[in-house]
């Protein structure tokens, strides 16, 4: 690839981006890396191969890279799923490299041996910005920005309907106990108290506060005699209408396996 | 023809920079009128409305300048294709809420999950068997450890800046000049499924864009000497492969785009090499796909399209009334939204300008008849098509079919529209009054077909994540799905649809809703049926989501907070809840509204 320092800088990035998205923990690094290894770098080298030295301008050049990555990433998956290690993070980033790095290496070939000073011109070269248009675009930038930020924010919606929910699941496969949670999604905090009654007798009470979003659950045991099923029943009441049922769960342990 | 030499106006101050400033603040507009919604504010939605026209008009008025450069043209192109997917974008920030994309994210969770291909879906069986989106998507999941929301956001963005720039591409190829191809973009983005159906995470907004890629590819090669030309063959293959594995109806399209074209290279003895290899690959591509990998679509296709003759039929010879244009399909009582008589016009209005649009751009064509390309008679032929699958509206089972065909018939209108433009910015007098003449009726094609592609009432985005005292809270539908993906592993559920989407993502469970099996009339009937228990056995769903609220059925609104005044706040019939109870069978999860109920629970 000598001459060809878009061909070398795309294949090292290949690897380099390959690397860094296989191997390193932190999300925003691998997005970094991953997005030029999936969506610019393995178009930029099909359609560097595929065209060699009479390549089309620049802006078709980007589109066609941007496209032709995305027809990869496609045409990869159906490829990865054919071997039995299937879609991965390592076979992903193994697949993309090589892409890269193999088509670089056909299209420096195609293109043949560069000579002196025939190397490409920047595309960049001659784009002089003024301070103005530099600090119209930034601002724009920042204004989209907020823009998403904005949008990914919960915000108070009075008018919305708030609710609590009650629930009841076993604690695990054995069955001697369920784990009960209530979940406020309401507007205001709000207390309730909880009854949970294991067969005819055994009843526990508990006191439940809730903030907005906020999540509390109990661990109750179901003793049962070998052989026997249990009823349990969780009752949720609010503290200023304790006559009146709020929500209800119920389970029969161990549970049964088949349809009714 | 629109020629793009330089000259000096007061409206060449109009710069890219500014442009760009003042489309982003149409974006935060946009986003602000949305967040206000969210905060069930009720905010007035002629902000959001003018939030489209901040972003759009002043990028319009620049391609209609001669000044702009051609690298100009195509990044004002490309800013109003990335400003308009962020309105968007800014609607619904937080998890994905278009019907479709719950299925399409569902299915790339999986890929993710069990890293292969194929594996079931129960809202849309298809689905997973043209995996290109899915695919694509997972790549970027599995290399950054990114959510389905945010990877498939970003494939779509970039998969939508590519349908931008590869338009612009084919339509200055065609016309031969830049100050058109801008333009002809502009109008296109028009069309009634551009701001929001085409910008979900759906199988269709990847296939488009790389469907117009070939269209580009194609239209270079043939401008190109035959040992440059070739090299154009590259994208072109790969990319009809790569739509045959991504979208049933996209890559039968293009496949009758080649095979037409075929046809039109012989009959009109076209001096260049006949497209038939192309033809025949798109063909038996998709043909091949369909008999090895995607058999089910047949019958997730033939229904959809023969309801649609049928309701033709019926409708063209008076057997049944005609739709009714702006009305929200509900399968309750309760009225939906219906679209204000103001916005109906505007929609209206578009159409007539479209009309008129094409009809000057067709008048120009027509007088050089004898020098047009096949591919530009197919795009006249294609933009009197869009006008014919409008009437589809009016039958009431092929609206959708209309709806979505309008999509790909609108690239031949607004081909044809670049040149009823270039009509109206010929030079003479009164040019500056016809130029913002054309500039405005732009604005009204935009703002037009948002009206028409998108119900009323949910143009504007509603809670469903809120704050209070300083915490996050859930809707019920999205905290039933949220304990199902902490709680339940993997388990099958019969919901009613809205709730059945939630379930699929963020939920992770294999939720059933609809009619296949006809889950609807289980979780939608008061009365437990002597067929119901059988049929949930049978598809083994052993947890049944009861959902009083009328809009649980609803997967464009159901998924949202109730919201006093707003439609879902109605309940249906109480027995609705309690009906597995007396079965008996275990209630897992009470939320009021919403019961769970496990069926294996039982004593």
């Amino acid at each position: 690839m000598r001459g060809h320092r878009d061909l070398a800088w795309s294949s090292i990035a290949g690897v380099v981006c390959a690397l860094v998205a296989a191997l390193v923990p932190w999300e925003i690094v691998r997005i970094v890396a991953a997005l030029p290894l999936t969506l610019f770098l393995p178009g930029y080298a099909i359609v560097a191969v595929a065209f060699g030295s009479s390549e089309p301008a620049l802006p078709k050049r980007l589109t066609l890279s941007v496209g032709v990555s995305l027809m990869a990433l496609v045409l990869g998956t159906l490829v990865l799923n054919v071997f039995p290690f299937g879609i991965r993070t390592a076979s992903w980033a193994v697949l993309l490299a090589v892409v890269v790095v193999g088509a670089c290496r056909g299209a420096a070939l195609r293109r043949g041996r560069l000579q002196p000073g025939q190397e490409r011109r920047s595309p960049l070269a001659g784009f002089r910005p003024s301070w103005g248009a530099v600090a119209m675009v930034a601002a724009a930038v920042v204004i989209a920005a907020a823009a998403l930020v904005l949008a990914q924010k919960p915000l108070p919606a009075k008018n919305a309907e708030g609710f609590t929910a009650l629930w009841m699941l076993p604690t695990d496969s054995k069955e001697d106990a369920v784990r009960v949670g209530v979940v406020s999604s309401e507007q205001d905090p709000a207390s309730y108290r909880l009854t949970v009654r294991v067969g005819r007798k055994s009843q526990s009470h508990y006191r439940v506060e809730l903030d907005p979003g906020e999540e509390r659950s109990f661990e109750v045991e179901v003793p049962r005699p070998p052989g026997s099923r249990r009823h349990v029943v969780a009752s949720l009441y609010r503290e200023n209408k304790p006559q009146h049922l709020y929500r209800r769960v119920t389970s029969w342990l161990p549970r049964q396996t088949t349809f009714p | 023809m629109v020629s793009a030499r330089p000259t000096t106006s007061k409206l060449d101050r109009l710069s890219f920079p500014l442009v760009a400033l003042t489309a982003s603040l149409g974006v935060f507009l946009c986003a602000l009128t949305n967040a206000l919604s969210r905060a069930t504010l009720e905010p007035n939605s002629i902000l959001y409305w003018i939030g489209l026209l901040i972003i759009a008009v002043p990028i319009f008025l620049r391609l209609s300048l001669k000044g702009p450069s051609y690298r100009e043209r195509l990044g004002l192109v490309l800013l109003l294709g990335l400003a308009l997917y962020l309105v968007k974008v800014t609607r619904d920030s937080i998890f994905f809420s278009f019907p479709d994309e719950f299925v399409h994210a569902f299915n790339a969770e999986n890929i993710e999950r069990y890293h292969h291909l194929y594996h079931f879906n129960p809202a849309i069986t298809t689905t997973p068997r043209y995996p290109g989106l899915e695919g694509a998507t997972s790549a970027l999941m599995t290399l950054t450890g990114m959510s389905s929301f945010g990877a498939g956001t970003i494939l779509v963005g970039t998969a939508r800046l590519t349908f931008m720039a590869a338009l612009f591409f084919l339509f200055a190829r065609l016309s031969g000049s830049t100050r058109g191809a801008g333009l002809g973009v502009a109008a296109y983005v028009g069309s009634s499924n551009f701001l929001f159906w085409g910008a979900q995470f759906s199988y269709e907004s990847l296939a488009l864009p790389l469907m117009v890629v070939v269209l580009m590819a194609f239209v270079e090669r043939e401008a190109e000497p035959p040992e440059v030309g070739s090299a154009w063959a590259v994208p072109l293959v790969l990319g009809i492969l790569a739509v045959t594995v991504t979208h049933h109806l996209t890559s039968y399209g293009l496949a009758a785009i080649f095979i037409l074209l075929a046809v039109l290279y012989r009959v009109m003895k076209v001096k260049k090499p006949n497209p038939w290899p192309f033809a025949l690959l798109a063909a038996l591509a998709a043909l091949a796909w369909l008999l090895i990998a995607a058999r089910s679509t047949v019958n997730y296709l033939s229904p959809v399209l023969t309801d649609a003759i049928k309701a033709i039929w019926k409708t063209a010879t008076g057997e049944s009334a005609p739709r009714t244009l702006f009305h929200q399909a509900s399968n309750t009582t309760e009225t939906v939204g219906a679209t204000p008589f103001f916005a109906r016009a505007v929609a209206l209005f578009a159409i007539l300008l479209l009309a008129i649009g094409f009809f000057l751009g067709l008048r120009q064509l027509w007088r050089r008849r004898r020098e047009l390309e096949p591919l530009v008679l197919l795009f006249c032929v294609a933009g009197a098509a869009f006008f014919g699958a409008l009437l589809l509206r009016f039958a009431p089972a092929a609206w959708e079919t209309g709806n979505r065909a309008g999509e790909f018939l609108f690239i031949g209108l607004a081909f044809v529209f670049i040149f009823g433009a270039a009509e109206l910015l010929r030079g003479g007098p009164g040019l500056q009054r016809r130029r913002l003449l054309l500039v405005a009726g732009l604005g009204i094609v935009l703002v037009g077909g948002a009206i028409s592609g998108w119900p009323w009432d949910v143009q504007l985005a509603r809670p469903l994540q809120a704050k209070a005292h300083g915490r996050e809270i859930d809707s019920e539908p999205l905290a039933l799905a949220e304990f199902a993906r902490k709680r339940i592993d993997g388990s099958r559920f019969a919901a009613p649809e809205a709730d059945a989407r939630l379930l699929l993502t963020p939920g992770g469970q294999v939720a059933f809703g609809g009619q296949g099996p006809d889950i609807q009339d289980i979780v939608g009937s008061p009365e437990l049926e002597s067929w119901q228990l059988p049929l949930l056995k049978e598809n083994h769903l052993p947890y049944v989501v009861a959902d009083r609220r009328n809009s649980a059925d609803d997967t464009l609104r159901g998924q949202y907070f109730t919201v006093p005044g707003q439609y879902g706040d109605k309940l249906q019939d109480r027995k609705l809840l309690h009906k597995f109870a007396r079965i008996p069978a275990a209630r897992v999860w009470d939320s009021g509204r919403i019961v769970l109920y496990d069926l294996k629970d039982r004593p």
